[in-house]
Order: structure tokens, then C-alpha cells, then sequence
């Protein structure tokens, strides 16, 4: 919440009476404090009442949404707590940096109740940021050991770290976006105009010109990105805490092992990961682990171990989530399933699979906890939403394990573009495993269903105007397949024509398209058309049709 | 501006043109063709009214939404008004245009035979259509306005652009 | 119904914010009292047993929050008073050691009037609870 909008705003007169005095005193102090050390005559006791008087400006300032102040206080709070640790000397010029930054204080506070920043700031706010780093090294004080444990959202003390509002990064995103959408048509009209005027002179350069405008978009595209990007231990951070509560609450012990914490996300979908994270170590502490009695019987330790663990793969993040509890239980499972008419599951799933669907839970108690009313077939399409997969691996009596595979970024997807009864579509290549020549030969009808041979094995095959309801097989035949594959399961599409493979900027269904199954998005290809984007995830799950 | 006519214009934004008892006497209204009728939207209600560009299908999109088109960069769903009135498919002609609507907090256009112009006409020739026209079915059916062309069938887009029941 | 309340803290700012937040809505019309340090709020607190809540800032000169409420346990004053202890510190220790001080709950700074509006809703919820 920024100064204008807060809820204190009106108080802008009372903070600086309150403030401006304590900031002065602690800029007198400061002064004060420099002259005695450098002629060797103490000061030290000196200390104590500035941070006093830092930490009220500090604490006020948050109040009312001073953010500038708040960091300015902030800082010299750092460096006297450095300059104390550093006992005698001038602690890398840091006096000198102290009473530069109080003097920057008080004008802050005098200036509080006018829009506008106090010039030279940002400035010395970097300059003691590398002070306190260097002066520090890897000793780290109370109050940075607080931040860091608070999830590491105060980064104040890495140095050439700016603060932006990662709305401004969506803003980026979305007129890099055009700016993607916009080269693409301007490479496809060239491409039009070039079948024409062939060798004509400045083809050639524009041809150039062209290529190159669309490298540095991608070098553009791929900075943008990176500077949305996250490391996942802002999301893993909180959990430790809140999962000695739900442990304490349900009388088991348990303990969190984390690893990859650096693994980089995308914000956005940071933001949307760390519930369905939650839902399932919950379950796992709630479900999963024994009681401390029940592990000694087994022969395990007492405490029950809880991992989670992140590695980056190629555009992708896998995310292992597993415990050495119970393991699932196979035959109350396909009970379960039986009661609520599910079947078992399908060609080619485990039952252990059958967790995900609605209605599923086999605990006996139904904690306050983890029935927050969420079962996993939420967890399960949060993570689906996010463009991920989820799987589970299990043995009964040595634990679970969750496995899901996100996407770095929900906002461009490298596709596929390909054709079917005239229009087009977006199939995100993460998911495309190849695209085949339809040879009649080696299409087959089983069950009336379609297969084809692919790498030595039989994969389904399904026309791609069936799929999305553009009508029956053209008479000619489809001249392609895309074989796309998600969480160990393959199909083939049979579409018309490969137009080629682009960055899609991705926009969302607006909600008067409904939900349908095979499509997850739509976005503007290079001719201004809108083009639907695949689902091949969705599109793997369902049955297919004869 | 005074308290009446805020509360006024709020409720100009929220019913129909008929229900609104309004100290102003005229309905403004943008009006457009459908097979041989001539139909009537509240003015404000309409952001822009723009030709027909490529519109993509999006498979299994629900009855009445015939795709999505580009509108300057954003994605416009775009409503086969005459399905949804019950008529047979647009077939598309050099005078077809888009009327792109606010409904529900969103834009959506709808897809129109021509469009004819933007008028004012006196509130009290406005008038309920008859019983035996009025089914459950046409729960889009505000009124009826005689001009002296024509008869004006006003719509209640709200209940066109609910396109889940 | 009015409700009283008890406000310590040393920052004249922070007692503006709370008579601010006070003025508004569903809480205005309480009664309001306010102590500048840790004795003063002590011998407010002792004087008024009817207090629905009591905002109990950490960091004063002289007699801290944590000293207050060492006091108040060790004297055994009006347990049925909820106290929150208000401070910028956060961590896990810091929140278990003002429970296990007697502190009702914990509010952190900087807070928003919401957050107050949330803990006297609460407060006062819990006190017809157990009236009940």
C-alpha cells in the first residue's frame, strides 16, 4: 500500500511532530558519534539511543506507508548494528555513511507530507548496502537474520537490488507481448511481399534487417522474463512454521528438508504454487506421517521427514514432494473408488492415480486441518491450471511421493503452430514429442479407434476436426500427425498442415468461451488472427473417442 | 452533478430501457438489422461498433458464441446474436459489423446483419410486446418502440450476453 | 454496546492512529484510554477491569511490554483481560514468547486498521463465548 492510499494518510502532520525530532537527534548523534571516534574518545554509548530513535522513525514510517523512509531507517539501523559489531576503527566508512544517511533521513521525514523523493536516496542507499556487505562479510546481524527468516522478501542487503512493483513487470510483459505479436506480422507481410518481388533490390537487407529484429526480441524476451523470475524458496520459506502448527495440532513430529530452494520461477506462477504446495504437506503431516508410537513400531524414527525438492529442466521445473510415512493404501483406494463409481482408473493408470479425482479420501479422521474442504482433485487442478502435471508414486508402509512438473512461465509458450480444416491452433511444444508424415500405411483402425506405429510401440491417434469439432476426416486425408505427450502418455492429433513454430503470447479464455476441455488459451498469431492453444495435457486425460 | 441524476444514470446503466422511469422522456439507443427486423441497444451500453474480421472458433465455446475475434490486440468474444434470438446463422456480408458491448463486466461484441444508426426516440413510444409474443424463451425482449418507419425491437442485453443458464 | 479499550505505547503517533481507526465504523463509540509508558499503562490497567482489550506495545522506555505483562501474570490482574502485544519483531520466538508471557495475541507493525477491527471482533466474540 503506497502513501496515498493508506489508512493513516490524514496523520501526515502528526508523524512528522513525532518523527522529524527523533530523526534531527539521531542525525545530531550520528555526527557526534563520528568527530569522537575519529579523535578516539569513544562515542559508542552513543549508539544505543540512535537505534532507539531508528527504529520508532522506522516503525512509524511502515505505519503510514512511508516506504522510502521506512528503508532509509532501516539501513542506518544495518549499519549501526555493523558498526557495533565491528568494535573500534572506522568499520569501511561507515561513519562517514551514517551521518550522510541521517542527514537524508531527516529531510525524508521534513519532507514526508510532499510527493517527490529526496535526491541522492537511492544513491546512498546502495552505497551502504555494499558498506554492510563488505564490512560484514558473511556475518549477518540480528535484524538481516530476522528479514531472511521473514522469507527473504527484504533484499536490502544484496547490493544493485532495486524495488519495482511487479505490476510495472506485468506491464513489460504484456507490451513486450505486442511487441512479439507485432514482429511476427511484420515478418509474415514480408514474407508475402518476398514470394512476389523475389530479388528486387533491399529484399535482401530487409530480409537481414528482419531476422535480426527477430534475435533481439528474443534476447528481449528472454531478459524480460528473467526479471520475473523468482527463486522458489520464497515460496518454500513459510512452510516450516506452518507446518510445526499443523504437526502440534495433530500430535506428530515431523521435519522439512529442502533443497533446489535457488530454482527460479516466474512470479506469477510462484504465486500460485505455494497453495497447492501447502495442501499436500499438509496432507502428508495429517495423512501421511504416523503417530511417534506408531512410527516406533515400524522401526522408524520417531520424527517423520517431509522433502521437498526443485530442479529446472529445460523450460520446466520438477517438484518432488514426498514423505517416509504410511504409503498409500492400494485396496481401500479401489474400494473407494468402487463407492463412488469411478471405476478403476482407465487403460493405462495406476490406481493410485484415482486419488486426484473429487470425493476422494480414505482417512478415518477428518481433521479440521486438512479438511479444510480441499481434497486433492483441487490440488490437482491448480496444478493443471498452472500448464502442469501431477503424479504420485507410493509404498505402502515407506511413504509417497508427489511429483509435478511446472511450466517457468505461464505468459509465453514456445508453440506449434499447426492447421485443421482451416484454422489454426497453438500446441506448446513442451508437450509436442514429434510430428509424423501420416503415411495411410502406417495408420491402423483398432476398436474403432485410431493407432499408429511410432518408435516400435502402438500410440493412439485421433483426428484432429474430431477433437475440436471442426467436422468429419477431410476427404484427401490429414497429412500429418503431432504426437503429444504429458506425464508418460501419448496421442497423436492429425492435423492438415505444420505452419511452424512460434512464441505465443498467451491470453487467457475469456469466461463467456466456457470451459472447454482442449483448449487452455487463445493468442494472436502474425496474420492478426486469434488462434486457440492446445491442452494437450487435458487432451491426454481424456478417453478417446471411437 | 446532483444526487437524482447519478442515481438516474446508474440506472440507465443497470435496466432496460423500458423499465427506466426517468425524469428524461428519450431513450438513445444504436440500432441495427437482423434478417428483416430492425433491433435497438441502449447507446451507452456500446463501446464501438467495428467490421468483421477474421473470427476464430473455439471448440466447444457454449451455443451462441460463434469465436473470438482480434480487437486491437484483446481478445473479443464475439455472440451469433441471431442464433441466440432463435434465427438461423449469420451469413456474412460486406454490411455485417460487430457491436462490441459492455455485459458483466466484460466486452463482448455481437455479430449483426447491418447497422443502421444511432437514434433518439420519445420514451412513450415505447410499449410491452404483445402476450402471445412474449414466450419464456425470449427473455431478451424489453420492448417495442413504433417509429414511424418502422417497429424497433428493443433488446435486454443482459439477458442476451447470460450465455450460461 | 460501548466497549472500553487500553492503548500503551510511548509514540503520540500510534495513540492518533488507534483514536483514528476508533473513530470509524464498528468501532466507534467506545470508550478509549491511553498510556504513554509501561507504569502508566500498568495503573490503567489495574483501575479497569472491564477492559474488552488492551493494545500493549513491545518497545518502551523504562517498563517494556514484556515487563507489563510479567508483571500483570506474576500479580495475577484481571486475567480475564486479552492483551495483544504490538511490535515490529516477528519471528517464531518472539511470537511464542509473548504468549507465553500472558499475551493474548500478537500484532505485528506495521498493521492496518482491518487488522485491528479483526482482533476486538475476536476479542469480543471469545468474551460471550465464555459469558455463555
Amino acid at each position: 500500500m503506497s502513501a496515498e492510499d493508506n489508512a493513516f494518510r490524514e496523520l501526515i502532520d502528526e508523524y512528522v511532530v513525532e518523527c522529524l525530532p527523533l530523526a534531527e537527534r539521531a542525525a545530531d548523534a550520528l555526527v557526534d558519534l563520528e568527530r569522537r571516534r575519529r579523535a578516539g574518545t569513544g562515542g559508542d554509548e552513543l549508539l544505543g539511543p540512535v537505534k532507539g530513535w531508528l527504529h520508532t522513525v522506522k516503525g512509524n514510517s511502515a505505519m503510514m506507508g512511508l516506504t522510502p523512509i521506512q528503508e532509509s531507517a532501516h539501513a542506518l539501523e544495518d549499519l549501526c548494528a555493523a558498526l557495533a559489531e565491528h568494535g573500534g576503527g572506522d568499520g569501511a566508512g561507515m561513519l562517514a555513511l551514517l551521518v550522510e544517511g541521517g542527514g537524508l533521513l531527516v529531510d525524508q521525514v521534513r519532507g514526508a507530507s510532499r510527493a517527490g523523493a529526496v535526491e541522492g536516496v537511492a544513491g546512498w542507499l546502495t552505497r551502504a548496502a555494499a558498506a554492510r556487505g563488505a564490512a560484514t562479510g558473511n556475518g549477518k546481524s540480528a535484524d538481516r537474520r530476522r528479514a531472511e527468516r521473514r522469507g527473504g522478501a527484504e533484499a536490502d542487503g544484496a547490493p544493485n537490488v532495486v524495488r519495482v512493483d511487479f505490476r510495472r513487470l506485468d506491464t513489460l510483459l504484456e507490451v513486450l507481448g505486442e511487441g512479439l505479436i507485432e514482429q511476427a506480422a511484420v515478418a509474415e507481410a514480408f514474407r508475402r511481399v518476398a514470394r512476389r518481388a523475389g530479388s528486387t533490390p533491399g529484399v535482401p537487407e530487409l530480409d537481414h534487417a528482419i531476422l535480426a529484429l527477430a534475435k533481439t526480441m528474443k534476447r528481449l524476451e528472454a531478459v524480460v522474463m528473467e526479471t520475473r523470475l523468482l527463486p522458489i524458496s520464497s515460496v518454500f520459506g513459510r512452510f516450516p512454521r506452518l507446518l510445526r502448527g499443523v504437526a502440534e495440532g495433530v500430535g506428530k513430529r515431523v521435519r522439512l528438508e529442502t533443497n533446489g530452494g535457488e530454482t527460479a520461477l516466474d512470479k506469477a506462477v510462484l504465486d500460485r504454487l505455494g497453495e497447492p504446495l501447502l495442501h499436500l504437506l499438509t496432507n502428508a503431516v495429517v495423512h501421511g506421517i504416523e503417530t511417534p508410537v506408531e512410527r516406533r513400531a515400524a522401526g522408524k524414527p520417531e520424527e517423520g521427514i517431509l522433502r521437498l525438492g526443485a530442479v529446472s529442466r529445460s523450460g520446466r521445473v520438477a517438484i518432488e514432494l514426498s514423505d517416509d510415512g504410511r504409503g498409500l493404501d492400494e485396496r481401500r483406494i479401489l474400494a473407494r473408488a468402487e463407492e463412488l463409481g469411478l471405476g478403476s482408473g482407465g487403460e493405462d493408470s495406476e490406481p493410485h492415480a484415482l486419488i486426484f479425482q473429487p470425493g476422494f479420501t480414505t482417512a478415518e479422521q477428518v481433521s479440521e486441518l486438512a479438511g479444510r474442504g480441499v481434497g486433492l482433485d483441487v490440488v490437482a487442478a491448480a496444478v493443471r491450471a498452472l500448464g502442469g502435471t501431477i503424479a504420485v508414486r507410493s509404498r505402502r508402509g515407506e511413504g509417497t511421493a508427489f511429483l509435478l512438473d511446472i511450466p517457468l512461465t505461464l505468459a509465453i509458450v514456445r508453440s506449434l503452430i499447426v492447421e485443421v480444416d482451416q484454422e489454426r491452433y497453438a500446441v506448446p511444444i513442451a508437450q509436442v514429442a514429434a510430428t509424423v508424415r501420416a503415411e495411410p500405411q502406417a495408420l491402423h483402425e483398432i476398436n474403432h479407434r485410431g493407432v499408429a506405429l511410432w518408435r516400435g510401440g502402438l500410440i493412439q491417434v485421433t483426428d484432429g476436426g474430431a477433437l475440436l469439432g471442426t467436422g468429419g476426416q477431410s476427404e484427401r486425408g490429414r497429412r500429418f500427425y503431432v504426437v503429444i505427450s504429458s506425464g508418460g502418455r501419448r496421442r497423436g492429433i492429425l492435423v492438415d498442415r505444420l505452419i511452424g513454430h512460434q512464441d505465443v503470447v498467451v491470453k487467457g479464455l475469456d469466461p463467456a468461451l466456457g470451459r472447454p476441455d482442449v483448449v487452455s488459451g487463445t493468442t494472436i498469431l502474425g496474420d492478426g488472427r486469434v488462434a486457440c492453444i492446445l491442452d494437450p495435457v487435458r487432451i491426454l486425460e481424456q478417453r478417446v473417442p471411437a | 452533478m446532483s444526487d437524482a441524476l447519478l442515481r438516474f444514470a446508474d440506472e440507465l446503466g443497470a435496466a432496460g430501457p423500458a423499465e427506466v422511469a426517468a425524469p428524461v422522456a428519450e431513450l438513445h439507443l444504436v440500432t441495427f438489422t437482423l434478417d428483416r427486423e430492425a433491433y435497438g441497444v441502449p447507446v451507452q451500453r456500446v463501446r464501438e461498433v467495428i467490421r468483421v474480421g477474421e473470427i476464430t472458433r473455439v471448440p466447444q465455446a457454449p451455443e451462441h458464441v460463434r469465436g473470438v475475434t482480434n480487437l486491437r490486440g484483446r481478445i473479443l468474444p464475439v455472440v451469433e446474436l441471431r442464433s441466440r434470438l432463435g434465427l438461423t446463422p449469420a451469413v456474412l456480408t460486406p454490411r455485417s459489423r460487430i457491436v462490441v458491448t459492455e455485459a458483466h463486466g466484460r466486452i463482448l461484441g455481437l455479430l449483426v446483419d447491418a447497422v443502421l444508426q444511432v437514434t433518439r426516440i420519445p420514451a412513450d413510444t415505447v410499449q410491452p410486446a404483445p402476450e402471445d409474443i412474449r414466450t419464456p424463451e425470449a427473455d431478451w425482449l424489453a420492448g417495442v418502440a413504433r417509429r414511424p418507419d418502422r417497429l424497433l425491437i428493443l433488446l435486454d442485453l443482459d439477458a442476451v450476453l447470460l450465455l450460461q443458464r | 454496546m460501548a466497549h472500553a479499550f487500553l492503548f500503551v505505547d510511548d509514540s503520540a503517533l500510534h495513540h492518533q492512529m488507534y483514536r483514528l481507526i476508533f473513530s470509524r465504523g464498528a468501532l466507534a463509540g467506545n470508550t478509549l484510554y491511553h498510556a504513554t509508558n509501561g507504569r502508566e499503562g500498568y495503573a490503567l490497567l489495574t483501575q479497569h477491569p472491564e477492559l474488552a482489550l488492551v493494545f500493549l506495545d513491545l518497545n518502551m522506555p523504562e517498563m517494556n511490554g514484556l515487563e507489563v505483562l510479567a508483571r500483570r501474570a506474576a500479580e495475577r490482574l484481571h486475567p480475564q483481560v486479552p492483551i495483544v502485544l504490538v511490535t515490529t519483531e516477528s519471528t517464531e520466538e518472539d511470537e511464542a514468547r509473548a504468549r507465553s508471557a500472558g499475551a493474548w495475541d500478537y500484532l505485528r507493525k506495521p498493521f492496518q486498521p482491518a487488522d485491528v477491527e479483526r482482533l476486538v471482533a475476536r476479542a469480543l466474540a471469545e468474551a460471550a463465548g465464555s459469558a455463555a
